[in-house]
């Protein structure tokens, strides 16, 4: 098992290399940062456009081997991933947006699985009966409301409960604003920030989650084993929550992991409603400003949370199914 | 007064009144009372007017309609019918596991308590301790995330919590030691997929009788299973039932199965008991038609080939719409007006202790004894185009030899690298001639459908060779030659379902070999016409679709598109396999009928060896792609030489209550090789009884020396009686 993993962590390592250097080849043909300065008018004089490309090493008149080959000795030597076409630091930049993005998906994501899954558990077992039908109906709902309506209505709820209520209960901004010394107050002040992107991030993911679970464990339901399990004398469900969801989890495991990082830069209009400085609006931005090294250093980190994903979900089937082996 | 139950909470409304209290009063519909007398004191369960019916598409359909009987305490009753004949939704209505979209009515009384009022709450207490169940599929029966150990010991802790680890480890493995489970302590950290299906049946049957039930039921326990794997399972269910003292509810659509172990046996048909006695008094002298046509129809292993089998006429009837009257007044060749109007109730047989019949007619079937023979007419067999032709003067159609077939076995990972190989075909050698039937007989895995595949492929085989009309089928030719060898050779396979396109009417069905051959389109219908009156079938219904056909017509839809360009060989792959027993006949006849019309030679391929019996002139038994014996069929059957086969003969499910009882079975040991697994000597001697009567000089032979298929002089063989067997002589004269 264990060798096994560090098998495959060197295969990934591999992988997430050629897949990064292949996304700074692609970015490098298709951005160009040249354009930020000549756009201007009047555009600064060549040599300074020139220099700052230079510095930042994005400059389309150097061969573009020599720098792959900085852009790569920069980051293995000093983990420094570039900078920007403005001067700034990626690394920086990335670094300080992580926290952000994960305070709000990890939270999100966890409470999305665990709503979706039970949901669909509790929906499956209650086959078109009315609690399935209106979760159901409640499901679709969510599922094709577009995530910025879903948060400018949140955010407008929000605001008229604070109204209401004549206390600031919500903050539709940021995620802190507390900077005195007690913890306890700080984490208030964390949940009353987080608390409104959580759901507008939750609600389409949980949804997700509880049809495809909903499906999955009523395929395995009617499984011969679980009528085994119920002439053993096990009752009706505790033989479906036995028996039958443990390999109806498979393959929603197998979703979950390789959602994490569609959750990680699909946060975007979340991010941009709620004002969040977050990875979603990172990427849009480097994508937006031809900023090489951003766009290829938020491609690494999605790579990375793919492949993190994949080997989760490969070591969480083979858990839950003792069929699956590892090797 | 009706009792309600659906699965979930139970409806106990205060008008339900349950059946039968202590005054012995019940309220029931006046035909349900029909069946006599009160249940007596070793009565365990006790079944009165029960009813399930399910809403479906096609309107609500009776699955159950009025069935009553009791069980008494060690007895074994079984439950006979055919697909539709709600045997295994009575079963379930026991157990209380219907759907929830069922409607059940009536009284179920197990010890006197009434099951149909509990809440699936309730009934979970009863499940698994007082009542068990044994199921159909081993293979799905069994949860596969789960070790064996931990579902044995969830179906003790269920019903114990109290029980200590220590305990239920031991009692686990006591009960997987009874039931033939070798190894069981550390088998108990096996999961599903480690075990064999034979095997799997048996942790089944183990988990069942984990709490010592007062009832066990088994819903085709061993009709998923191989000939010699059955004769195993059944003798386990044997022990078991021993063992616990429990009562049996044994459901199978096989009455050879039935024979041995039922005490008494209760036939079904569209959902109601229409015969009800004991086991030697319905093999004996059955009362209702469909009975007699149940047994009659079955061609018997362990005796020759009689005559014509009688198929009872028509298809089984529409739950959904039932006709007026007796729901076998339109196959019973006995039924008169009255039979249409009035549907019959169970009632005792006059003259007969502890016979009911459900019969209009049984007055008269007693009063004259009639017999199977008297009810059913039995057709005339047309005469063969080759009678009086002896076989050495035939034309050889089909010339198999050494065939040889692997599959390789690949490494995981991005090379696929072969590891080994599964030697599916070894050295099959056989031939066919014109106008006669070989059969292959052998159990899963022994190859006789790869052989039919390669065959069918008309390409050189991996090694040996196949040989066509004299014609070599790996030497080159031309494609209008391989057409026409095309033209000659067809192909029958399994399951009528899934081998005729849903979305073609017959007609196209029937046409698409004749367009390859690009005949004309009036030839083509008139030739769809001739066929369709071949297979006895109306040439009318040529614009219907398959799935408005029933199994056995569809079945004969297939020969006819066989039959489309006048083949001189059809390879058969289980054809009757998939059909009801009385459907059954009617295809046999059929497929003997063509023979002798058309002269037309079959390659054979079955594993439930009374079919082969009777329609097989020469007979091959195969064993892990080799074949150990062959031979004609009578001298095989009467006179086996191969261990195998005389274990395989005698594993035989006989549908006679006194032969069943007294049938000496060969019970072998361990489990069919995996066909991975690389054998030096004879296939065989893993799990041969005779083997181990040898010396030790001679056991080594066995395992070193594969045996070549040979006659070995066995005095008084018949022609080319042949068998691969080193100590054949000695397996003679054992015998």
């Amino acid at each position: 098992m264990l060798k096994y993993i560090v098998k495959r962590c060197v295969n990934y390592v591999i992988m997430l290399f050629v897949a990064t250097s292949m996304t700074y080849f692609l970015a490098s043909a298709f951005m160009d940062p040249r354009s930020n300065y000549m756009e201007r008018h009047p555009h600064p004089p060549i040599e300074s456009i020139n220099r700052s490309l230079t510095n930042a090493n994005i400059n389309d008149q150097t061969p573009i081997l020599v720098r792959y080959w900085r852009w790569l000795k920069g980051i293995v030597l000093h983990w420094d991933w570039g900078l920007a076409p403005d001067q700034s630091s990626v690394r920086q930049a990335v670094g300080s947006r992580i926290g952000a993005s994960v305070q709000l998906v990890t939270i999100a994501t966890i409470l999305s699985i665990v709503l979706g899954v039970s949901i669909g558990v509790y929906t499956a077992i209650r086959q078109y009966k009315w609690q399935d039908r209106v979760l159901n109906m409640v499901a679709t709902f969510f599922l094709v409301i577009p995530a910025a309506v879903l948060g400018l209505f949140v955010a407008l709820i929000a605001i008229w409960v604070n109204t209401k209520t004549g206390v600031r209960i919500f903050y539709v901004t940021g995620l802190h604003a507390y900077d005195g010394g007690n913890p306890f107050m700080w984490f208030v002040d964390f949940l009353q920030h987080i608390f409104l992107p959580t759901i507008v991030l939750l609600l389409p993911s949980a949804v997700g989650y509880h049809l495809t679970q909903r499906t999955y464990l009523l395929d395995t339901m009617n499984e011969d084993y679980v009528r085994t399990a119920r002439a053993k004398g096990l009752p009706l469900n505790k033989a479906i929550r036995k028996h039958a969801l443990r390999t109806s989890l498979i393959p929603t495991a197998v979703n979950v992991a390789f959602s994490i990082t569609g959750v990680f830069t699909g946060a975007v209009i979340t991010e941009t409603v709620f004002a969040i400085n977050g990875l979603g609006r990172y990427f849009t931005t480097t994508i937006s400003t031809n900023d090489i090294n951003g766009s290829v250093c938020i491609a690494a980190f999605g790579g990375l949370c793919t492949l993190a994903g994949a080997l989760l979900a490969d070591i969480f089937s083979a858990w839950l199914d003792p069929r699956i082996r590892l090797s | 007064m009706r009792l309600f139950r659906k699965t979930k909470k139970a409806d106990t409304d205060s008008k339900v009144l349950v059946g039968g209290g202590m005054d012995g009063t019940t309220v029931l519909r006046p035909e349900d009372t029909a069946y006599n007398g009160m249940p007596s004191e070793d009565t365990v369960l006790s079944v009165r007017g029960l009813r399930v019916s399910f809403a479906s598409e096609a309107g609500t359909v009776h699955a159950v309609r009025g069935v009553n009987f009791d069980l008494k305490r060690g007895k074994t009753l079984g439950i006979v019918g055919e697909s539709g004949s709600g045997k295994s939704v009575t079963s379930m209505s026991i157990m209380g596991l219907l759907d929830s979209n069922s409607k059940v009515t009536g009284s179920i009384r197990y010890n006197g308590e009434e099951l149909l009022t509990k809440s699936d709450q309730e009934m979970s207490a009863i499940r698994g301790k007082g009542i068990a169940m044994v199921f159909q599929d081993p293979l799905s029966a069994l949860t596969p995330v789960f070790s064996i150990g931990d579902q044995m010991k969830e179906a003790l802790e269920i019903h114990n919590p109290d029980m200590s680890e220590e305990d239920v480890t031991a009692r686990s493995i006591e009960l997987l030691q009874l039931v033939g489970i070798p190894n069981a302590e550390e088998r108990l950290k096996s999961f599903p997929h480690q075990f064999s299906g034979g095997m799997r049946q048996r942790v089944v049957i183990a988990m069942a009788i984990a709490n010592n039930p007062d009832i066990i039921i088994a819903d085709e326990p061993t009709t998923a299973l191989d000939v010699t794997i059955q004769a195993q399972v059944l003798e386990v269910l044997r022990k078991a039932q021993k063992e616990t003292g429990a009562a049996l509810i044994f459901i199978t659509h096989d009455l050879g199965v039935i024979a041995g172990i039922a005490d008494d046996i209760l036939v079904m048909y569209a959902g109601r008991a229409v015969e009800k006695a004991p086991v030697d008094d319905i093999f004996e002298h059955p009362v209702m038609p469909y009975t007699m046509g149940l047994l009659g129809a079955v061609p018997r292993s362990d005796k020759g080939k009689s005559g014509r089998l009688v198929p009872i006429p028509g298809s089984t009837v529409n739950l959904a719409d039932l006709p007026q009257g007796c729901p076998f007044a339109s196959r019973c060749p006995l039924a008169v007006e009255e039979c249409r109007k009035v549907e019959p109730n169970l009632e005792p047989i006059t003259g007969r202790v502890g016979q009911f019949a459900a019969c209009l007619r049984s007055d008269l079937v007693v009063k004259n004894h009639l017999t199977f023979t008297d009810v059913y007419k039995v057709g005339e067999s047309t005469k063969s185009i080759f009678d009086g032709i002896a076989r050495e003067d035939r034309n050889i159609v089909l010339n198999v030899n050494h065939l040889r077939k692997t599959f390789p076995l690949t490494g995981g990972g991005f090379l696929r690298r072969k590891i080994g190989e599964v030697h599916a075909v070894d050295d099959v050698t056989l031939d066919v001639r014109e106008g006669e039937t070989v059969a292959l007989v052998g159990e899963s895995g022994s190859g006789k459908s790869t052989t039919l595949l390669e065959i069918m492929n008309l390409a050189s085989p991996e090694s040996g060779t196949i040989e066509l009309f004299g014609q070599d089928v790996g030497a080159r030719m031309s494609g209008a030659e391989r057409r026409r060898l095309h033209e000659r050779i067809q192909y029958v396979f399994q399951d009528p379902m899934s081998s005729l396109d849903p979305r073609l009417p017959i007609y196209d069905i029937l046409a698409e070999p004749l367009k390859v051959l690009h005949t004309s389109k009036n030839d083509i219908n008139k030739r769809i016409n001739e066929l369709m009156r071949l297979v006895e079938l109306n040439p009318d219904q040529v614009d219907r679709f398959p799935t408005q056909f029933s199994g056995g017509q569809r079945q004969r839809i297939a020969i006819a598109r066989a039959l489309a360009v006048n083949p001189k060989l059809i390879l058969l792959d289980e054809p009757v396999s998939a059909l009801d027993v009385s459907i059954q006949a009617g295809v046999i006849n059929l497929l003997e009928d063509l023979q002798n019309k058309l002269g037309v030679a079959y390659l054979f391929v079955a594993h439930n060896l009374s079919v082969i019996r009777h329609i097989s002139t020469r007979v091959a038994v195969m064993y892990l792609g080799r074949i150990v014996e062959s031979g004609e069929t009578e001298e095989v059957f009467e006179h086996p030489q191969h261990p195998y086969t005389k274990a395989l003969l005698s594993a035989m499910p006989v549908p006679d209550p006194k032969v069943a009882r007294e049938q000496r079975r060969v019970m072998l040991q361990g489990e069919l090789p995996s066909p991975t697994e690389k054998i030096i000597g004879c296939p065989f001697a893993s799990r041969c009884p005779l083997k181990i009567t040898l010396s030790t000089e001679q056991q080594l032979l066995c395992e070193t020396e594969p045996p070549a298929l040979d006659d070995w002089g066995v005095p008084g063989a018949g022609l080319n009686h042949m068998s691969a067997c080193h100590f054949t002589n000695a397996s003679v004269s054992a015998s």
